[in-house]
């Protein structure tokens, strides 16, 4: 406490530093990786965002944030996640349908030096979706720390359609930010940043082409939500949502036209520069427009949610149109594809979920003794707060009597807004969505179907996404059940299994003695009892690769699907 | 509204009162294998002493600055000794070896100890490494003076503030230690239960 309390003193001190400068730097944009096997290095890192000083950051395979992973629709893609930082993590794929035991949840917890390799196959439709860190009581501290990246899938559909789709000329992702410094450069672990950041980059401009320009904009803040528009109040088109794109372009026109963009949520827009080489634009943030319960409308003078970007307006990033590129994209297309929402007749449930302020719940040390719950109950590591049938369509009713504005999550699926209030939401909002803001005392249905992943040990999250409820305890867990599968553990279906070569030079193979079985999870061990290798659902047939090994004993743990009983075995890497 | 949650109470925290840190007997075991405690030091006017380790990228940066540090001040009778209190068990990279083959690389001038019980960094309640103590002798006690960050970070000569250097100058003028404690920064240090 004495040393956030500091932090905070401090950094009321120097936060001016990074707004009254004029000079401008290059949005940076992040390295890509496409393919369906990719290597994720967290590191603990450095970089300079103020000359003669270095800033404490965290990284995936670079200084600050991640690259931005190109996946296609059908693929099994296969991620090689090795935490190579000082504390545990966990990586989520955010937005992606996926087993929850590859969901990278706070349950799939990754420590230092260990390799987690997850895996799933793509059935999300084309979008913009991205990978964070949500490590229960951390996910604040890591994200400001920079861990994170964009995900894009690409389908076919998406690829026939006349789009911008030239990666950082006229296809541009940027992750939306605000950091706080301290004085001596740190981060500070706050909700509210007096910097805006965007891909990183303080006070960024960047080149666009003279037609139209796509921008993947994703809010990968603690809590702000951006109100954007143009500095120039010019109209643009959302195309797409949190879960791809919708069935039409939608105009944002109007003497204001804005999209308010909260934690966690993303949006695609398609923004004319046609015939405009040589003007310049910005992207900015009309917070000032913002109620006082929306988060980033609040204007605290100090205090731990004290910010000089609070309930203000702000540039995030200027645009210089440039030439206009060979083969321009230069008008909207006036469809898209051809989203099938559920009809709400077919919703087979309804769930409450509710938000409040309740009194009583203590321990926490930010949000004080009011922290903001859901359901009534703070955050349970073991506690399961829905099971939901396989294959089950439900209506999720959010029903806030939390005086704040919070952005709900849930991982698992993608959702479709039936009505906020009981009116039929915006048509920019009528797409796949994984985030909605709930604001204060509103309720907001929507309907899912929760189809293909049951798994009654690993659960799925909702939560606020603002990091620092999350991390207090704002989130609630559920498993999706398949009946037929759901048998009491017995000792019948229990397994014994056989590795081999013993000892091992390169693949280490598994054989499970009742073929009726499958394996769950492999742990790899060293003699210490230190995780080098977290292998859910592992492909054994393949073997596990150990070549890196040194030479010694090591520990196998086996988990079986059924039992979920773990046998461990040694082995001998020659 | 709630947000407000008043972290005015917590001000100050500096060290106003001197605080005895008792006599820690540590014995700990060198890069050279030497098994050294601060009894090994009869004529220290007091320590510098920085825990610190061999993965994290603030360590990593700090080994020149620990040397010239530990150069002027020893000549002074204040040894620095830098404690490596990270978990060995969770990070392979602070093994006594690597801490060997740091000390050897980085040529440091001074011991690096191996706090392999984690015994040093509790009594010190070392949050991050790196993050440095100067304690003082003052009539037979070990006195706190300073703990917190070496230095503000800037690499600019002209405006680095060196809080140790400010510390230690002090007390070997017998003046008080104007700056008693900074925010330290760089990795978690994690306590093993």
């Amino acid at each position: 406490m004495k040393k956030i309390a500091l932090l905070i003193c401090f950094s009321a001190l120097v936060n001016s530093l990074n707004l009254t400068a004029q000079s401008f730097n290059t949005l940076w944009i992040p390295d890509t990786l496409s393919g369906t096997t990719f290597n994720l290095n967290i590191k603990d890192t450095s970089a300079v965002f103020k000359p003669g000083y270095t800033t404490l950051t965290s990284g995936i395979n670079g200084e600050f944030w991640g690259p931005t992973l190109f996946v296609n629709k059908g693929d099994t893609v296969h991620m090689n996640v090795r935490n190579q930082s000082n504390d545990s993590t966990t990586i989520h794929w955010h937005g992606m349908h996926l087993p929850a035991v590859m969901d990278g949840g706070p349950h799939q917890i990754i420590p230092p030096g260990t390799l987690w390799q997850p895996f799933w196959e793509v059935t999300n439709q084309a979008g913009s979706y991205w990978y964070h860190p949500h490590l229960h009581e951390m996910s604040q501290e890591q994200i400001t720390k920079g861990l994170g990246g964009f995900l894009i899938v690409r389908d076919a559909e998406e690829a026939a359609l006349a789009l911008p789709r030239k990666y950082g000329v006229d296809d541009i992702p940027i992750v939306i930010t605000d950091r706080d410094f301290n004085t001596q450069m740190q981060f500070s672990i706050v909700p509210y940043g007096d910097s805006i950041m965007a891909n990183m980059t303080l006070r960024a401009q960047y080149p666009v082409p003279a037609q139209m320009v796509r921008l993947r904009l994703l809010n990968g803040a603690i809590e702000t939500s951006y109100n954007l528009g143009f500095s120039d109040n010019r109209s643009f088109y959302v195309i797409g949502t949190d879960g791809g794109l919708l069935n039409a372009p939608v105009l944002i026109s109007g003497t204001t036209p804005r999209f308010l963009l909260s934690a966690g949520e993303r949006v695609e827009i398609l923004v004319d520069c046609s015939g405009q080489s040589g003007s310049s634009f910005f992207l900015k943030a009309y917070n000032q427009s913002l109620g006082g319960f929306i988060p980033g409308g609040e204007s605290f003078p100090n205090g731990p949610f004290a910010s000089f970007l609070g309930h203000t307006n702000y540039n995030i990033v200027k645009f210089n149109v440039g030439a206009q590129t060979s083969n321009p994209i230069t008008t909207a297309p006036t469809a898209l594809v051809n989203n099938v929402y559920p009809l709400e007749a077919s919703s087979q449930f309804t769930r409450t979920i509710t938000f409040s302020d309740s009194t009583g719940v203590t321990s926490v040390p930010v949000l004080g003794p009011n922290a903001f719950i859901l359901g009534h109950k703070l955050f349970d590591y073991d506690y399961i707060n829905h099971t939901i049938p396989l294959n089950q369509t439900e209506i999720w009713e959010l029903k806030s009597t939390s005086i704040f504005g919070h952005p709900f999550h849930i991982h698992d699926v993608e959702f479709y807004i039936l009505t906020i209030n009981g009116a039929t939401p915006p048509a920019e909002q009528r797409g796949w969505k994984d985030v909605i803001l709930v604001k204060g005392g509103n309720t907001v249905r929507f309907i899912a179907k929760f189809d293909d992943y049951a798994d009654l040990t690993h659960p799925f999250m909702y939560h606020c996404h603002i990091a620092l409820h999350e991390d207090e305890g704002m989130m609630g867990q559920f498993v999706v059940e398949d009946a037929a599968l759901s048998v009491a553990p017995s000792i019948q279906n229990q397994t014994d299994f056989t590795i081999y070569p013993n000892p091992v030079q390169d693949r280490l193979f598994i054989q499970q003695e009742n073929t009726s079985n499958e394996v769950y999870y492999v742990t790899v061990r060293n003699m210490l009892g230190r995780a080098l290798m977290m292998l859910p659902k592992p492909d054994i047939k393949q073997g596990i690769d150990v070549s890196s090994f040194k030479s010694g004993m090591y520990i196998i743990e086996i988990m079986d699907v059924k039992t979920k009983s773990l046998k461990s075995y040694k082995f001998i890497k020659s | 509204m709630k947000h407000f949650f008043s972290l005015f109470f917590l001000f100050p925290i500096c060290l106003s009162a001197q605080l005895h840190v008792g006599n820690p007997d540590f014995r700990l075991r060198n890069v050279d294998n030497q098994m050294i405690s601060l009894e090994s030091y009869p004529n220290a006017k007091g320590f510098i002493l920085v825990f610190t380790c061999n993965h994290c990228p603030f360590a990593k940066l700090y080994s020149k600055r620990l040397n010239a540090l530990s150069e002027k001040y020893e000549a002074l009778g204040v040894p620095l000794l830098a404690i490596n209190p990270m978990d060995t068990l969770v990070y392979e990279e602070e093994s006594f070896e690597l801490m060997q083959e740091k000390a050897k690389k980085d040529k440091f001038k001074f011991p690096y100890f191996q706090d392999d019980l984690q015994a040093a960094g509790k009594y010190f309640n070392a949050k991050n490494t790196p993050e440095a103590f100067v304690i003082w002798k003052e009539n037979g006690n070990w006195i706190l003076k300073y703990r917190g960050a070496i230095d503000d970070n800037s690499d600019n000569k002209e405006r680095n503030i060196t809080y140790i250097n400010e510390a230690v100058d002090a007390l070997l003028l017998n003046r008080q230690v104007v700056t008693p404690e900074t925010p330290s920064f760089g990795c978690k240090i994690y306590y093993r239960k």
